[in-house]
């Protein structure tokens, strides 16, 4: 079955590939929509720019910053807020809050307060660190306590218990966190980068293309993006398999 | 020699489980606690073991003593293979040659050293509990504490597992409590049996397991559950 569902899969794709080139075609002008394959010479043509690697880099950097501040702040509060009801409480509406102000607002307001490289690992802080915690906390809450209480009434030390039964227990809440804040987390970034528009950056170059109307360059910039997005995906997937063997 | 625990009260929002409550559990026999369901008699084991404090009472017979715990369910962490699980409860201190060593021993003594490195979610529930029953030998205890270990297993694995239990027991002889509701399978077991009636806990009979003579115990034993 998995075979058939790839299959259909890839003919998806060319679906897609071909309604996209009867669109060009009917509309006729490349500066307007390009087909897919003036887009396809032109993102091959991003490859070979001199420039490529250091605005690739740039975005994946802040991307991975704004990432590790997001997952140290959310496992770490997140493990406090679980164990402990009254400092939940207390965290609740500061999660609720990052999580209904919509990104443009964060970015405008950060536009003002941070220095333009900053602002996008900004944004990916706020979009991920949520999505971590309220993960998290769920990971704690779904601890089987009877695990608990065995370990307590073998006189494990607290220390051994948050390390070897906790910690285990909350890993594919973990993991089920960091999946979903993600895909939304890159997608802020590169957003922050189009309205910051730091020296090097993917949301940079996407604005610069719009401007210049290169449309192709857009889009281009765009797959690239994507391809980023996907092969995370891929990795986040392989280091679930690898990390939680015991199912 | 007893192990002599007086004067125990204990209560929960207001209802009294134990009321100046007397019990004496004889050394490195099998003792059973009998009684119907929710009289109490797990709120004792969790007391002797020290996860649940009791109001009041005189539990100094328990100074200075180890116990281990076998429940109704294994109670494996799912993301430790057999060994690693039987490792948890292990003393800190010891040798890694020495940890080695009586994990293969306690291993062999269930029947599971093929399954060292297997994850409980590949065992079955008799595996799982063999797992557990290997896990409260693997530190040096005096007493054993079992609740309702054996409920939940079908007939024939039930037989086996206790049957299993009670070979390991004899070559190192703790002492042993278990609470159960099952009559049949205390008089398996058991050396001693205590009967509880509900709560506020008395003590309706408390006789010795005379092997030739079940059928005698088992009656006396129904006639105080009245």
């Amino acid at each position: 079955m998995n075979k058939k569902k790839t299959y259909i899969g890839i003919i998806s794709v060319a679906v897609m590939l071909a309604l996209w080139e009867v669109a060009a075609l009917r509309i006729g002008s490349e500066q307007i929509m390009p087909g897919p394959w003036a887009t396809l010479l032109a993102t091959i043509r991003l490859f070979a720019e001199k420039d490529f690697l250091l605005v690739v880099g740039n975005t994946l950097l802040r991307g991975l910053i704004g990432f590790a501040i997001a997952l140290v702040l959310g496992v770490g509060l997140g493990i406090w807020a679980g164990i402990n009801e009254k400092f939940e409480a207390f965290l609740r509406p500061w999660i609720v809050v990052m999580r209904s102000i919509p990104v443009v607002a964060f970015i405008l307001l950060a536009l003002i307060w941070f220095k333009s490289g900053s602002v996008p690992v900004f944004i990916g802080i706020l979009t991920m660190f949520p999505m971590i915690c309220t993960n998290v906390i769920e990971g704690i809450r779904n601890v089987d306590g009877k695990l608990i209480e065995m370990a307590r009434f073998y006189h494990a030390s607290e220390s051994r218990i948050i390390k070897e039964v906790y910690v285990p227990a909350i890993a594919p809440f973990v993991v089920s966190g960091i999946s979903s804040a993600f895909g939304i987390g890159w997608r802020a970034i590169v957003i922050g980068e189009v309205l910051s528009q730091p020296e090097f950056g993917i949301g940079s170059r996407m604005h610069a293309a719009q401007s210049f109307l290169n449309v192709d360059v857009l889009i281009a910039w765009t797959l690239i993006a994507i391809l980023i997005s996907f092969l995370f995906e891929k990795l986040i997937r392989w280091g679930e398999k690898n990390l939680i063997k015991w199912k | 020699m007893a192990l002599e625990l007086k004067h125990i009260s204990k209560q929960f929002d207001g209802n009294v489980v134990f009321k100046d409550f007397d019990i004496a559990f004889q050394e490195g026999v099998i003792s059973c606690i009998l009684g119907p369901s929710g009289c109490g008699k797990t709120t004792l084991l969790n007391m002797m073991g020290g996860v649940t404090a009791a109001d009041g009472g005189d539990f100094s017979s328990l100074d200075g003593k180890r116990f281990s715990y076998i429940f109704q369910a294994p109670r494996l962490l799912p993301w430790k293979t057999v060994a690693e699980n039987i490792g948890f409860v292990m003393d800190r201190n010891i040798t890694a040659s020495e940890r080695q060593q009586k994990l293969d021993y306690l291993l062999q003594m269930v029947e599971m050293d093929h399954y060292a490195q297997y994850y409980p979610s590949q065992l079955s529930g008799g595996m799982a509990q063999r797992v557990s029953i290997a896990r409260a030998f693997a530190i040096d205890s005096d007493v054993i504490l079992m609740d309702e270990p054996f409920s939940g297993l079908d007939i024939t694995l039930k037989k086996n597992i206790m049957e299993r239990f009670v070979e390991i027991w004899k070559r190192d002889k703790r002492t042993v409590v278990y609470v159960t509701h099952d009559i049949d399978e205390a008089l398996l077991l058991s050396d001693e049996i205590i009967v509880f009636s509900k709560a506020p806990v008395k003590i309706v009979a408390q006789t010795q397991v005379d092997k030739d003579n079940l059928q005698a115990v088992k009656d006396l034993i129904l006639k105080s559950l009245e």
